[in-house]
């Protein structure tokens, strides 16, 4: 059975926040509703000033504390390996938020953190939908029971590795490469975005897999693995990138 | 005492008490219709962007610290009748119909706000309990609410029939505080669990919630029955003017004594460690309230209820209990919105230590919890008769 997991070259990444933008447009998100997020970290003072980043996306964990502790079933892992949230089942609760330690999941009706308020500009219509953005994808594209396009109000939302497209690659694939074109179609907006091919998506489960190739060969490496969460996305730190081993560091 | 339904003996006690529940009933019952009006609109017209509560690490906010406040106080409501009606403590029975409708009260106000606070709350209704997610600390929480809260409607009732007896109700009480137990043992494992969050974690968190909601219990049971007489000793009917001479200022002092050594080692184990999201206790023991907290409303407590001079002192024990339910509400906010003041991974889009002010709609819902649980109490006063013990005391 295939298990979807990601592969990070922190070596490679600019920090140019592509991959943020990208999965803003392909899934619709909200200002602050960052799926996929570039996280910097500034350390020291002038002029002994470090800048770092980490590109930050939900870790679809092996053994998720989300899917744990949610009381509905609502979150739930795929039998590709992927966590989704169903928002016919979502009750708003927040748990999942407190549970995650990674800090990406986001509940769809807080203040909004840039103004205007996005939903106030492009209301929805309908009653349904917390919003009704003029870029989105095809209604025939949403579904609900997998967490994918635009949420209603009062449930949570968080990264599907873009589901829509993955769930619909060939199987037995081991790698969804955006530069196969037998592919392209199916690879992650991240992944696909990425100028600098810092990201890599296959199959944790296929030996062959370039990203199994990475995690062996490079020292893949998983944040805060003390959790016991288990993350399916790996970074490499190569010689130079370092991850953070802290949730917060001081601006200072 | 060989009536059928046994009352307060105390001169007086009836007319004035009468007169003071019916203030407090139509004062909360406006208050209430104000109040939920007003938060109503506000989630109508805003949904919960009038909440302050965010994206970056503050997800639950003073309605959860109003609904896990309310919902202890009862669970401690329910076990301190119970320790008349299930455990024989015989003294603890002249109070235990007050503390069983107390409990209900309580119960109230805390499912309105946590109902205001979910997402989708009417689908909660059927989505948890059919869920079967064993592995959740919440489906167990929900479950054993449901339980909790059948069976103290059914003590109740049973309390509401003439000649109710100890011997009759055991069972039952027995029953009721084994759930009660449970939720308040259940609603510390939902934050003990959380591994992720070092602020919370541990084994000794759900004891915790035991010893407070058992603190809580004693000092909502000593408050209202003092206000049920309108503050004054003397009208006391002998039964409670006994309970509280001995047995009750010993338990309470007990139990305060307890909740003084939780918080003296989470605090002092919780500035010494550097661990990351435990920084946190820098910042709330340097808070001005966390000192009014521990000082006024643990040491002060305790010393009026140790001294020998103050301990069976009416004005004292209101004194004591007033300062008890206000420590472990600023206690219940310091623990939840505590854990929460280290955001998790978010760089530097987030501030290293967030800060969290409730919104306006936050204060009125929690007002208006607290007009809701003194509406049911002051109801059961005026016409319930909660003064009522059982026949076979």
């Amino acid at each position: 059975m295939t298990k979807w997991g990601m592969v990070i070259d922190l070596e490679k990444c600019t920090g140019c926040q592509a991959c943020s933008t990208a999965c803003a447009m392909e899934n619709n998100r909200q200002p602050g509703e960052s799926w996929q997020d570039v996280l910097y970290y500034q350390e020291g003072a002038y002029p002994n000033v470090k800048l770092s980043w980490l590109p930050r996306p939900c870790m679809h964990c092996e053994n998720p504390s989300c899917v744990h502790v949610c009381p509905t079933k609502a979150t739930y892992k795929t039998e590709d390996g992927v966590v989704l949230v169903d928002w016919n089942k979502c009750i708003g609760c927040k748990y999942c938020q407190i549970a995650c330690p990674y800090g990406v999941r986001f509940y769809t009706d807080t203040k909004a953190p840039v103004e205007p308020d996005v939903r106030t500009v492009f209301a929805a219509a309908d009653g349904k939908h917390t919003w009704s953005p003029p870029y989105k994808a095809p209604d025939g594209r949403e579904d609900w029971t997998h967490g994918v396009g635009i949420p209603p109000a009062g449930v949570v939302s968080k990264c599907t590795f873009c589901y829509h497209k993955v769930s619909k690659a060939p199987a037995g694939v081991a790698d969804l490469n955006e530069d196969n074109p037998a592919v392209k179609e199916y690879v992650p907006a991240c992944v696909r975005t990425c100028a600098p091919k810092a990201r890599y998506f296959g199959d944790l489960n296929n030996p062959a897999s370039e990203v199994n190739k990475l995690i062996a060969e490079k020292k893949g490496v998983r944040l805060l693995d003390h959790t016991g969460n288990k993350p399916q996305v790996y970074y490499l730190t190569g010689k130079s990138a370092v991850i953070p081993s802290g949730r917060a560091l001081k601006n200072t | 005492m060989t009536a059928d339904v046994h009352r307060s003996t105390a001169p007086g006690a009836a007319p004035g008490g009468q007169a003071l529940s019916t203030l407090i009933l139509a004062v909360s019952a406006i208050g209430f219709v104000v109040t939920v009006g007003l938060v109503l609109s506000a989630l109508a017209g805003d949904g919960h962007r009038a909440f302050n509560t965010n994206n970056d690490g503050l997800f639950w906010g003073l309605p959860i610290v109003t609904y896990d406040f309310f919902l202890l106080t009862s669970t401690g409501l329910a076990v301190t009748a119970t320790i008349g009606l299930a455990l024989g403590v015989k003294e603890f029975a002249a109070v235990s119909k007050r503390c069983l409708w107390l409990a209900l009260a309580g119960l109230a106000g805390g499912v309105l706000s946590l109902f205001l606070e979910l997402g989708q709350p009417l689908r909660a209704l059927w989505a948890i309990p059919f869920s079967f997610q064993f592995a959740s600390p919440l489906y167990w929480k929900v479950l054993c609410v449901g339980a909790y809260v059948v069976l103290l409607l059914l003590t109740i009732l049973r309390t509401l029939q003439p000649g109710w007896s100890v011997r009759a109700i055991r069972p039952l009480a027995i029953a009721l505080m084994i759930a009660a137990l449970g939720v308040s043992m259940i609603a510390g494992s939902v934050f003990g669990m959380m591994v992720m969050r070092p602020f919370w974690f541990g084994g000794e968190i759900p004891v915790a919630f035991h010893i407070e909601s058992v603190l809580g219990g004693l000092a909502f049971a000593v408050f209202f029955t003092y206000l049920a007489h309108g503050f004054d000793q003397d009208r006391l009917p002998a039964g409670v003017r006994a309970l509280f001479r001995d047995r009750l200022p010993f338990a309470f002092t007990l139990v305060i004594s307890l909740h003084a050594m939780f918080v003296a080692a989470r605090t002092v184990s919780g500035l010494w460690s550097n661990a990351d999201g435990l920084q946190v206790w820098q910042h709330i023991a340097a808070s001005p309230l966390f000192h009014l907290e521990i000082w006024v409303g643990v040491a002060l407590p305790l010393y009026l209820m140790i001294a020998p001079g103050t301990r069976s002192n009416g004005r004292m024990q209101i004194l004591a209990a007033l300062l008890v339910m206000v420590s472990l509400f600023v206690a219940r906010y310091d623990f939840i919105i505590g854990g929460q003041l280290i955001p998790p991974f978010k760089g530097s889009w987030a501030p290293s230590m967030l800060s969290y002010v409730p919104a306006a709609t936050e204060w009125l819902l929690l007002l208006a919890a607290i007009f809701l649980a003194n509406l049911v109490n002051a109801f059961g006063e005026r016409f319930v008769g909660l003064d009522d013990v059982p026949a076979d005391t």
